[in-house]
């Protein structure tokens, strides 16, 4: 096997029922409803090598889950071509499912009122996981993601951040080939968040799986994939290193400060262009070889109390992204 | 093999941690019998009464039956099926190595196991408080017919419930009224679930016959108390059998629409 | 209202809808059952198909007007977890109140009048004399009584330990054994049914004033049970006001 995952000229189509305002609108809609059909994906295509980590980022409603859903066999293709690991994926043979896993975020498989041990011992049997196999993989996903001690308490008492070490814990104890993760770090603090991609990135590390994770959180990408596919409105519109994107796209900083007096803000506009003022924020934009110049020289030179250095929102690049085609 | 025995396992851990709504569904399964039980006890208060073809041991032993068959019939964790196509949790069965229908059917397995139980436990409490008489069944033969009956019945019933549920797919927000509608209402009325269909005029009964529902209670209880003749219960297990092929059939269908229409929403 | 709402509350009603058709259903099943057992066996426990369709249909009378009167109670538990009761509380207007009947829904109106004229039809066969027409609404008022007590209680117990459901449901079984006159029943579970919950007082015993069984002095004996059912529910509320822990987080 050569290639891990095929898209061809994917195309996906919802048929939704428009519902028209006002009370006629809600009858209307009822007795003769008008379809409206909603073009998620506009012929995509990539390929994707066994073992590589790839970003899948675009803004909410690009297309990205869709294509997730597509590739794990739960959406039916309009058309187009789609093999994963020599499958196609919406018959869902079990030999395909028993090397595939999709985590999203809200979804969870955990069975709520019973300790996580109990769901991880039904996939188990569920998977035919060997029992070696079986305590060899559970020791080490525990140790990796932390979760020995919560192994057995109910699922429905345990944070978010818990619950969602746990939920990787089941959707790996069959060591799948490919692993699909829509927004691993959604609702996550920081440090949740943080955790999540040390993981995910040891993962792909330790047994060569094949990742595809899907992303709104521009940091998720900086720490994790080497390469990202940019999807925006059902189309992709890069496909690359991540560095080329960034580098390509994204040719500023964005420096935040907060002034505990009021200054001359033409001195501001020497160090950066000044996206927005409301005192005592100031939001300059900075070169981005020229941004840690330009913090040391603030802070130096200005009355700064606070000062934080952020990447140009995702949004913003996708537009430039966009806007460049 | 191993897995359906696991399914089986953490179904029923499932029922424990609702332990108290399980003994409550209990208690309302009794207190439903008592109305039942009473109200033939008071029709056939006098020795020697037979109405709609009964006598007194027929009717309490029918009506201690139910309490038994519905146990085993009944008693299924395939009504969640609707809840989980509705909130999106379907995704997580799709993407394992596992027939939905076989794990849901393993799950209902695991809550008749349970019912029974306690039905058994029941009905020997109660037959000991309420000293009814009782019928049993000698004719081997009918014996076996009736168990043959029950296996009909079981897995018939899953099926409807199943279609049932299914409707969830077209209206996620009305899943519960369809089920309300169909499964405790419809079911539990033209199944005999509440009272022998003998006693609805012929004219009913042939209608009611032409549904499923009373090979799903009916009929077997029936051929227990030896009250169908030797040619209508072929025709009754071969019916039987038929609406088994039949709801099958319409099941993979609905499954295979379904699935298309899901959009696996719900992020 | 937004688009999306209405078409929400559109759902909501069509599943109403059908869970109400379920009910009426219901009713005319088990009717059907009486009718024809009836037919069959003339008699039962000594009363004739339109006593025991009478008592049948004075059940459901005070049962569909209990339902939707106090639907709100089985949104209770809910209001109490989420803390939503605390905001209540601090309203001007009675929380008990509130909480007993702030959930009427319309949609059970429709089940009443139908009721009521089938009350009326079976019950004029009786050809009641004014005494008994006045007992039998006097006492179906005081069944009404008895079932706001209960609710109350419920309410009450639903405070102090947050177990609602299971109470409700023990009420709802309980007193459908009254869908037929409980003197059908064995002992203990006819005293259970006239003492403990008395389902025999709210429905088996205004159905029999209206056929001439019941006499004024009983009547009156029987409305003190339901004053008191009363006073000493609302006793218990206020009770367990007072062992109120807010639940917000």
């Amino acid at each position: 096997m050569d290639k891990a995952i095929t898209v061809n000229h994917l195309v996906k189509n919802f048929e939704v029922t428009e519902k028209k305002p006002g009370l006629f609108g809600s009858f209307k809609s009822l007795i003769s409803p008008t379809r409206k059909t909603v073009r998620a994906l506009k012929n995509i295509s990539f390929v994707i090598q066994p073992g590589e980590l790839v970003g899948f980022i675009g803004p909410n409603g690009a297309g990205k889950t869709t294509t997730l859903k597509i590739l794990s066999g739960l959406l039916y293709p309009t058309s187009g071509f789609t093999q994963v690991l020599d499958f196609d994926p919406w018959e869902k043979k079990p030999e395909f499912l028993k090397q595939i896993s999709l985590v999203m975020g809200q979804k969870n498989q955990l069975w709520w009122d019973l300790p996580a041990i109990e769901t991880f011992e039904l996939n188990r049997a569920i998977y035919d996981i060997g029992k070696k196999d079986y305590e060899e993989s559970l020791a080490e996903l525990v140790e990796l993601l932390d979760v020995g001690k919560i192994l057995n308490i109910q699922v429905r008492r345990l944070s978010l951040g818990q619950r969602m070490r746990l939920e990787l814990v089941a959707a790996l104890l069959h060591k799948p080939k490919i692993l699909f993760l829509d927004e691993p770090t959604i609702g996550l603090d920081l440090i949740g968040q943080q955790k999540i991609r040390e993981f995910i990135y040891e993962y792909n590390r330790k047994n060569e799986a094949t990742i595809l994770l899907t992303s709104h959180n521009m940091d998720d990408l900086i720490d994790l994939a080497r390469r990202v596919i940019v999807i925006n409105e059902g189309k992709i519109i890069f496909d690359g290193a991540l560095e080329d994107l960034v580098k390509r796209f994204a040719k500023e900083k964005i420096i935040k400060v907060t002034l505990s007096q009021e200054i001359d803000v033409k001195k501001l506009e020497e160090i950066g262009t000044i996206k927005k003022i409301s005192f005592p924020q100031v939001t300059i934009s900075v070169p981005r070889p020229a941004t840690a110049v330009a913090a040391a020289e603030l802070l130096q030179n200005f009355p700064v109390e606070d000062l934080t250095i952020e990447e140009v929102p995702i949004e913003e690049v996708i537009r430039k992204v966009f806007g460049s085609k | 093999m191993k897995k359906y025995f696991s399914i089986f396992k953490i179904s029923f851990q499932q029922e424990f941690v609702y332990r108290i709504n399980f003994i409550m569904w209990r208690v309302r399964n009794i207190l439903q019998i008592f109305l039942i039980f009473f109200l033939w006890n008071a029709v056939f208060s006098q020795p020697g009464a037979v109405v709609f073809g009964y006598d007194r041991a027929k009717i309490l032993t029918y009506v201690f039956g139910i309490l038994v068959l519905r146990a085993i019939v009944f008693s299924a964790r395939t009504v969640d099926v609707s809840g989980e196509i509705s909130s999106g949790d379907l995704t997580n069965y799709l993407l394992k190595p596992i027939s939905y229908f076989k794990y849901w059917f393993t799950r209902d397995l695991s809550s008749k196991a349970l019912n029974l139980g306690f039905a058994t436990v029941e009905t020997t409490i109660l037959f000991l408080i309420l000293k009814p008489v009782f019928f049993l069944q000698t004719n081997p033969t009918l014996v076996l017919v009736f168990v043959i009956s029950i296996f009909l019945a079981v897995f018939l019933y899953f099926h409807i419930l199943f279609i049932v549920n299914l409707v969830a797919f077209w209206t996620p927000e009305s899943g519960w009224a369809f089920q309300f509608l169909f499964m405790v209402i419809i079911a539990e009325f033209l199944s005999g679930g509440i009272f022998p269909l003998d006693i609805l005029p012929l004219a009913f009964q042939k209608v009611v016959y032409l549904s499923p529902f009373p090979y799903v209670l009916f009929f077997p209880l029936q051929v227990y108390l030896g009250k169908i003749a030797t040619s209508a219960i072929l025709v009754g297990l071969i019916t039987s059998g038929l609406w088994l092929v039949i709801s099958n059939l319409i099941l993979r269908y609905l499954w295979n629409k379904g699935l298309r229409r899901y959009e696996a929403v719900g992020r | 209202m937004s688009r999306n709402s209405f078409m929400n509350v559109l759902f909501q009603r069509m599943a109403f809808m059908i869970f109400l058709v379920g009910k009426v259903l219901r009713f005319l099943m088990f009717f059907g059952f009486l009718f024809f057992l009836l037919k069959g066996t003339k008699n039962l426990a000594g009363y004739n198909l339109n006593q025991t369709i009478f008592f049948f249909l004075t059940f459901n009378f005070v049962d569909v007007v209990a339902q939707f009167l106090f639907r709100e109670v089985y949104r209770f538990r809910p209001l109490v977890v989420n803390g939503g009761f605390d905001l209540v509380l601090t309203k001007p207007m009675s929380a008990l109140f509130r909480v007993l009947m702030g959930g009427a829904d319309v949609v059970d109106l429709a089940t009443i009048p139908p009721l009521i004229f089938a009350i009326y039809w079976v019950g004029n066969l009786f050809h009641p004399t004014p005494l008994q027409l006045v007992l039998f609404l006097f006492l179906l008022f005081n069944g009404l009584l008895i079932a706001t007590a209960f609710h109350i209680a419920v309410l009450g117990l639903g405070i102090i330990t947050l177990e609602i459901d299971h109470s409700i449901m023990i009420y709802r079984d309980l007193s459908s054994l009254g869908r037929l006159p409980i003197d059908i029943y064995k002992e203990p579970l006819k005293s259970v049914l006239t003492f403990l919950v008395p389902v025999g007082i709210m429905v088996t015993l205004p159905a029999k004033a209206l056929m001439g069984l019941v006499s004024p002095l009983g009547a009156l004996a029987s409305s003190l049970i339901g004053i008191l059912g009363i006073i000493l529910a609302v006793r218990f509320w206020k009770f367990a006001l007072t062992k109120y822990a807010s639940a917000s987080s």
